[in-house]
Order: structure tokens, then C-alpha cells, then sequence
């Protein structure tokens, strides 16, 4: 009786065991589109289609579960040997089925979802423009990768790397509105935008009223009407301005209160990732030798 | 007056008068939308005189040139192909630019660490343009080589099919290898007015003045290649060398265009068109008023870009697209039978 | 005088043989050139035109080979006018018709009265004066035909060379046409078309029989040999009579 019991008892532990790993092994999490997707556990494969979307996956310490990445990420260094699949708008479909993803990340405004998810693919999509974006996108990948306290320590860095970075900006700076361009069509970071939030947290105002939203596409003469106290952008963009019909009349450009970004410094600026804390730094680096502002104004 | 002349006339004052009206819209039109009141504050601070003057008025100049370069390529090409849907782009011109674009960008990517920072700035500042500009040249002869000189059109054609399609996999082929320059790539096929300077007006004057003149001597060739080739070499001409002209002709103005402004499209397929439905008439007359529609036709759309969703811009060849094909879906619904 | 002579002209297209060993010459007069179809005669003028070298034999323009001559001059003497008469764009009558003179004008040169007299008067004479300012497509079949024909007459050649001249044309104005004709050669000109209507042909002063490539027979009109070679060529499905004065061909047909 006693020994029927005990295998009653054990028979009882062991489904509740069981059943307790399936509750806790499936991953299921809503996308920034608003789609559930759900595994029946944590990926071991993953494709990336966006750059910081890479980097997120290996701060959170899953570098080796990447199978392939976009042709635009290349950090950290480790990731230049994935497959290269294209980027959002030609990325090779077949190539990317062919790699069996548990799960392909890319952004809200990647073309090809349909096509992967009606191929069976599993496909979460998350939006980069703002840090809000960037602080749910880490939350949900802590989620799926069932590391939930390793995003919130990602995070905590980012958030504690900026306010650092924010205390490194000289006083001179401070209030001063910036120009950042982020293309030279030209396309620019206004107030709302992941670039726009971070000079807030160094302490600058935005060239751009917030109404505009993140990353509007601007008439040149706007930016030489508003004449910016300080013009950031891609380096070989910034020496082009004074090329521009009407620009050498920005006074940021005469004074030299530029931040011309060499293109590491550039791409770790533009991508809104868990290196945004040294984006700030190097804002900041940048703001600390800018020479000071023109005193007849 | 016959008929044909009183349209003719009708077309040339209505052109001139719309591409005033148009370029003082222009002139008003900034970073505030459309503002005339904006204006003569601005031109009574020495701040806002800069700003007309340096940006706006060479940019709506800018524009109509542009505009006019493409709608006489344009002419020209719908002329020598014997086809209404021929574009200046068809020649290899097109395909050419953009590898141009992409290899300097990629030059600038890709040797930024081993070439020197300052080269790569004056890399990128003169040879965007100029890459550009040699790209559509390149492209155009490797057409009439493939196609052994312009002796038959149907060679010209294919050849300018093939030729793009083989530039426009090198593009691809060079963008896989730098992805740094896709960025750029795609900005110069949407095509852009925003910073036409004077020094970009100055050269496509420049061209105009070349062209135009050139075109028009050619203006006979196009006539007589209405009767047919074979009758047209029965009336004297040397129909190859004629032919290479005009593809020159072509290749310089759409060069130039592209070169400054990127791809536009539809400037050079619709502007000859328009003309030639209101107005039909002989060569000499379609190719000079081409090139003032194309001119109107794109200073409408630059300053419309403008002031639509100022302070931001809508991509002046989205608006070219749609004026150009809002005005053939309105053709081809005109032709049905009631 | 105007004189084309055409000595062994050989032309293969496509792998087959189109003209073998042809020799003919042309004079001022009028010279029909007939054959059932298929028998070359539209590669003949093209090669008599200069529009197609030869690959056997030569061309001789007054005695000098054709090639010699600049294309300009030759254009001013010898006027072309194709089968397939198309058109496309959006020129006037008058316009297609001034484009005649372009070999005396060039690419260039404006028109002068002399011009434009050469101009109304081919429209005269081609019937389609009433029409100047019209556009082709606007015009009927025979209306533009006529149209065409005053482009070539417009060139003022010593020497015409007409590939079915009188296609979508009605009796009325073929009669016209081949009196046309008649004047033109007596004035000097060498008038030489190509006809398939053989009673048309007939009333020309001179005829070519071409057969699958060869000269099968040329000779005067009324050579009663020519007229046997005639319905021989046709697979006597031809009659030649006289008729009213004047040789005519009938079909024969075996009911």
C-alpha cells in the first residue's frame, strides 16, 4: 500500500515536474507589431536582420546563438564571420530558410516578414526609433531568451553610461541646440528620436521642434534658417557642408562647433543598441573639445 | 494662322508664363511652406537675402534646368527611337551614373583607412558629381560600342537594355562589397534638387547652351526618320554618324542632369509628350519646347516638394512620378471608347 | 543624261540567293520592272538606290561606281520611294514633302523660293495639294500614297525609282500617275517602277521581267517575245492582248 503510495506520489511529481518544465520552457512574447510568437523554447538559433538588434543579442550574452546577421552588422568583432544575409530590403530569403533560425529579429519596417513567416519562419519585429524602443526591445529579448535580470543589467549600463557621459559635457555646452544629421539627403535626429533623447540627456537642445517627428527628411534651407549652435553628423558629411549652396552662412560651421563622427563613431551613434551609453561618451568626448561658442552673438 | 501654328503659340506663351509664375512661387517657398510675406521679411535682413538668393533662387533655377535638360534628351530620344515611350535614361545613361555614384562611395568607404582622410573629402566633394557625369558618358558608349555604332536603332535599343542591366549588377556587385555606399546609392536614384547651387546652374546652363543649339541643327535627321531609315538615307543623310550626334547629344544632357540632380524619372518620358499632344509639330519646335516643359513640368514638382510638407521635403521624384503617371493613367482612360 | 547601269548584281539574304547575275541599264524613258512575287525586284531598286550593296557585281551611276559618289549627290539624282510606305510622327503633308529637298539643303540650310516651288509643284502634280496642312494618319490609304509620291517627285532627280508607286491608288489616279509618268520621261527623266498591275506596266516604254532572282527579258513593250516571256513567267495565268489601241494583260483563268 505504502509502496503504491510512493509510486502514486512519485508518478504525481514527476507530471507536475514535467509539466512544470513545459510551463516554464515555452517562450511566448508579443512583438512590436503586436504579433505573438511563441517556442516551445528559448532559440538556440537566431538571425539578426539589423545591427542593433546584433549587438543587443550578444550584450545579452547569446553571441554564439547567432546563425546570420544583416550585411551591416559588424559588432562585436566576432559576428564579421556570420553568414551576410542582405539588409531589410534585399535580404535573401532562401538563404535565411536555409539556416533553420529558431527565430529571425528584424525591424518593423523589414518587407520580407510575410514572405519568411508564410516559409514557416518565426519572425519578431521591433521598432528603433526612440529609447523607449530600445529598452522594450532588451526587456523582450531578456524574455526570449529567458535571461529577464541579464536586460535589466544591460539597461542599468546604458542608463548609468549616459548619465556619466552627461556629467562630462562642459558648461559651455549645455543648452546649446544641436544640428545631428543622420544622412546627408539630408535627413535628420529630431527631439523624439533615440539620438535626439540622448542629447537631451547630455544636456542639449534639439535644432528641430519635436513635431517633426524622429527622423524627418529636411528642406536645407530649414537648417540654415534655424542656425544651430552646434552641427553633428557622419565626418565626411560634415566637411561637405560648407560645399552647400547657402551653408557657409551657418555660423556653427564658421566657428568650427562641428562633430564630424568618424565611421565607427558614426555607426555606434546611429544604432540604438546596448552601446548607446558609449554613443554618449563620445558625444560627449566630442562636445568637451569643441572650441568655445563665438562671444559676439 | 493655321490651326497648328495658333497651338503652337498657345503652348509657347502658356509654357512661359506658367514657368514665371511658378519660379516667383518658387521664390516664396522655404522652410515655412509657402510664404510670401516670409519673403519680403526675409529680403530686408541681410540673414534672409542670403537665404534667398544663395538657396532658393539657384535651386528653382537649378530645377527648371534640370528639368529642361531632360525633357530635350527626352525629345531626342523619342525622336531617334521612333517611340512615344522612349526615355533619355534608355542609352546606358542611367545605369552608368549610379555605378559612377556607387564606386566613389565605395572608394570612400572602403579606403577610408588606407586613403587619407582629406583625399576621401575631396574625393567624395568632386566626384559624386563628376562620377556621375563620367558614369552616364561611359555608360552610353559601351552602348554604341556593343551596338557597333548607330547604324540600325533596334541595336541602339537592345544594346542600352543589355548595358544597363550590366551596370546595374556591377552597382550591385560593388554595394554587396561596401554596403556603406547603399545608402547613397538609393538617395541618388530617388534623385533630389536640394542642393542645386549656382555653381550646378552655371554648368547646366552651360550644357543647355550646347545641346540645345546641337539638337536643334539635328532637328532634320529626326524629320526625315519619321519617312523611315531606309528612305531617309535615299534623301543624303549619313545616318550613323547623324545618329551617334544625337546620341551624343543625349548622353551629354542626361549626364549632366543626372549628375546634379540624380535620377529623376519620368521628366524626359513625359515633357515630349505633353508637347507633342498639344502641339504636333516638326522636330525643331518639339525638341526646344520639350525642353521648356521639362523644365516647367520639374520646377512644379521641386517647389511643390517644397512646400507641401515644409519644413520637410517630399522626394521630388516621387512627385514627378506621380504628375507623370497621374498624367498617363488620364490618357490612357481619355482613349477608351465612351 | 542620266544613266544607271547595273552589271552580274548578286544579293544573298537569309542564306538564299534574291538577285543572280542581273545586268540591265537605265535611260531616260520609262521603265517598268515586273515579276511574279518573290522575284526580287524591290531588292533590285534597293540595290539600283545604293540602299543595299550588292555582293557580286557593281552599280555605275553616269559611269562611276555608285559608292564613288558623295551620299548628298547622290541623292540629288536619284529619288527612292518605298513599298512599305509608313509613317510616323507629327509632320504635315507639306513638311514630309519638303523633306524631298534635302538633298539640296542639307541638315541645315533654310528653304528658298525655289524650294518651295519644287514642293508645290510636286503636290501638284501628285494630287494632294488639297491637304498640305493635314497630318497622314488623318489621310486615307491612296491620299498618303500620294502624299509619299510628291516627296519623292519633290527631290526634282534625273532618275526615279518607285516601288509600287500606284499602291491604295484608284483608277482614276493611276491613270493620272502613268500619264504622269509619260510626261516626266519624254522631258529626260528616267522613270523606272517597280509594277505589279502588268496592264500598267504595259503602257510604260520599256519592261524588265524578273524571274527568281534573273533577268528573264527586258526589252520595248510591244516586243511580242517579251509579251511570250510575260505569260510564261505568270505560269499562263496571264493574256496579253491588244486592246483599244494598247496592250493589255488579262488573267487567264481555267474555270
Amino acid at each position: 500500500m505504502v509502496r503504491a503510495a510512493r509510486i502514486l506520489f512519485l508518478a504525481v511529481l514527476s507530471t507536475l515536474a514535467l509539466a512544470g518544465r513545459a510551463a516554464h520552457a515555452k517562450v511566448t512574447i508579443r512583438d512590436d507589431r503586436g504579433v505573438t510568437v511563441s517556442l516551445d523554447a528559448p532559440p538556440r538559433r537566431i538571425v539578426t536582420l539589423l545591427p542593433s538588434l546584433t549587438e543587443s543579442v550578444c550584450a545579452m550574452g547569446a553571441c554564439d546563438r547567432l546563425v546570420g546577421t544583416d550585411r551591416f552588422s559588424n559588432w562585436p568583432k566576432s559576428v564579421e564571420a556570420l553568414p551576410k544575409l542582405g539588409g531589410l530590403d534585399d535580404a535573401q530569403v532562401e538563404r535565411i530558410v536555409a539556416l533553420k533560425p529558431d527565430v529571425v529579429l528584424a525591424s518593423v519596417a523589414a518587407r520580407l516578414m510575410d514572405r519568411l513567416e508564410s516559409l514557416g519562419v518565426r519572425v519578431m519585429a521591433f521598432d528603433a526609433r526612440s529609447r523607449a524602443d530600445v529598452k522594450r526591445t532588451l526587456a523582450a529579448l531578456g524574455q526570449l531568451l529567458e535571461a529577464p535580470g541579464q536586460a535589466d543589467e544591460v539597461w542599468a549600463g546604458v542608463e548609468r553610461d549616459i548619465r556619466a557621459a552627461a556629467a562630462r559635457v562642459p558648461a559651455a555646452a549645455r543648452g546649446q541646440r544641436v544640428y545631428f544629421e543622420v544622412d546627408p539627403t539630408p535627413y535628420a535626429a529630431g527631439p523624439d528620436s533615440f539620438i535626439g533623447e540622448t542629447l537631451r540627456e547630455l544636456g542639449l537642445r534639439n535644432a528641430l521642434p519635436a513635431a517633426l517627428g524622429p527622423f524627418p527628411k529636411l528642406n536645407p534651407e530649414f537648417v540654415v534658417r534655424t542656425q544651430p549652435d552646434i552641427v553633428m553628423g557622419a565626418e565626411a558629411s560634415v566637411a561637405d557642408m560648407a560645399g552647400r549652396p547657402g551653408w557657409t552662412a551657418l555660423h556653427a560651421l564658421r566657428d568650427h562647433r562641428t562633430c564630424g563622427l568618424p565611421l565607427p563613431t558614426y555607426e555606434l551613434v546611429v544604432r540604438p543598441g546596448p552601446r548607446m551609453g558609449e554613443a554618449a561618451a563620445a558625444l560627449a568626448d566630442c562636445l568637451a573639445r569643441l572650441p568655445p561658442p563665438a562671444s559676439t552673438r | 494662322m493655321t490651326s497648328d501654328a495658333q497651338r503652337r503659340l498657345r503652348l509657347a506663351v502658356g509654357l512661359s508664363i506658367a514657368t514665371a509664375l511658378v519660379a516667383v512661387a518658387g521664390m516664396a517657398a522655404g522652410g515655412e511652406g509657402w510664404s510670401p510675406a516670409r519673403l519680403l521679411r526675409d529680403l530686408g535682413t541681410a540673414d534672409g537675402r542670403l537665404l534667398v538668393f544663395q538657396i532658393r533662387a539657384p535651386r528653382t533655377l537649378g530645377a527648371w534646368l534640370t528639368g529642361a535638360l531632360l525633357g530635350l534628351s527626352g525629345a531626342a530620344a523619342q525622336g531617334l527611337f521612333r517611340n512615344p515611350l522612349a526615355d533619355p535614361y534608355l542609352l546606358g545613361s542611367a545605369s552608368g551614373a549610379v555605378l559612377g555614384v556607387v564606386l566613389v562611395l565605395a572608394a570612400a568607404a572602403l579606403g577610408g583607412h588606407a586613403i587619407s582622410v582629406a583625399t576621401a573629402h575631396a574625393l567624395a566633394r568632386v566626384g559624386l558629381v563628376g562620377a556621375a557625369f563620367a558614369g552616364a558618358l561611359v555608360g552610353v558608349l559601351l552602348t554604341l560600342s556593343l551596338a557597333r555604332g548607330a547604324q540600325e536603332t533596334m541595336h541602339l535599343l537592345l544594346a542600352g537594355v543589355v548595358v544597363g542591366v550590366l551596370l546595374t549588377a556591377a552597382s550591385d556587385l560593388v554595394t554587396n562589397a561596401a554596403p556603406d555606399a547603399l545608402r547613397g546609392k538609393q538617395a541618388f536614384l530617388l534623385g533630389s534638387t536640394g542642393f542645386l547651387g549656382w555653381n550646378s546652374c552655371a554648368a547646366m546652363a552651360l550644357g543647355l547652351a550646347v545641346t540645345l543649339p546641337a539638337a536643334w541643327r539635328l532637328a532634320r535627321v529626326l524629320d526625315a526618320l519619321t519617312l523611315g531609315t531606309e528612305t531617309a538615307a535615299s534623301l543624303g543623310l549619313a545616318l550613323g554618324r547623324l545618329r551617334v550626334a544625337l546620341v551624343a547629344v543625349i548622353a551629354l544632357a542626361t549626364g549632366l542632369a543626372v549628375s546634379q540632380a540624380g535620377l529623376i524619372a519620368f521628366v524626359g518620358l513625359i515633357a515630349p509628350h505633353l508637347v507633342r499632344r498639344f502641339a504636333p509639330a516638326r522636330h525643331g519646335f518639339t525638341l526646344v519646347a520639350g525642353a521648356a516643359a521639362g523644365g516647367t513640368l520639374l520646377l512644379i514638382a521641386d517647389v511643390l516638394a517644397r512646400t507641401l510638407i515644409a519644413p520637410q521635403e517630399v522626394p521630388v521624384g516621387i512627385l514627378t512620378a506621380l504628375l507623370g503617371g497621374g498624367y498617363l493613367i488620364w490618357l490612357l482612360r481619355k482613349r477608351r471608347p465612351a | 543624261m542620266i544613266s544607271l547601269r547595273a552589271s552580274e548584281i548578286g544579293v544573298s539574304l537569309g542564306g538564299a540567293r534574291v538577285l543572280d547575275g542581273v545586268s540591265l541599264e537605265l535611260r531616260p524613258g520609262w521603265t517598268a520592272i515586273v515579276g511574279p512575287n518573290g522575284a526580287g525586284k524591290s531588292t533590285l531598286l534597293r540595290v539600283l538606290a545604293g540602299l543595299l550593296a550588292p555582293d557580286a557585281g557593281e552599280v555605275q551611276l553616269e559611269g562611276v561606281p555608285l559608292g564613288a559618289w558623295s551620299l548628298p549627290e547622290r541623292a540629288r539624282r536619284i529619288a527612292w520611294l518605298t513599298q512599305q510606305g509608313s509613317t510616323t510622327g507629327d509632320l504635315t503633308a507639306r513638311e514630309i514633302v519638303l523633306l524631298g529637298r534635302l538633298p539640296h539643303l542639307g541638315i541645315v540650310a533654310s528653304p528658298g523660293p525655289a524650294d518651295e516651288l519644287a514642293v508645290d509643284r510636286a503636290m501638284e502634280e501628285a494630287q494632294c495639294a488639297d491637304w498640305r496642312d493635314r497630318r497622314p494618319q488623318q489621310l486615307s490609304g491612296g491620299e498618303r500614297q500620294r502624299v509619299l509620291l510628291a516627296r519623292a517627285l519633290a527631290v526634282e532627280a534625273p532618275l526615279l525609282l518607285l516601288d509600287e508607286p500606284t499602291t491604295h491608288l484608284d483608277p482614276p489616279h493611276q491613270a493620272s500617275l502613268a500619264r504622269l509618268f509619260r510626261r516626266r520621261a519624254a522631258a529626260g527623266t528616267a522613270v523606272v517602277s517597280v509594277l505589279h498591275d502588268l496592264s500598267l506596266a504595259l503602257v510604260a516604254d520599256r519592261l524588265v521581267l524578273l524571274e527568281r532572282g534573273r533577268v528573264r527579258a527586258q526589252g520595248p513593250t510591244d516586243d511580242p517575245a517579251l509579251h511570250a516571256a510575260l505569260v510564261d513567267a505568270f505560269e499562263g495565268a496571264i493574256r496579253i492582248e491588244r486592246v483599244a489601241g494598247r496592250w493589255a494583260a488579262f488573267p487567264h483563268l481555267e474555270l
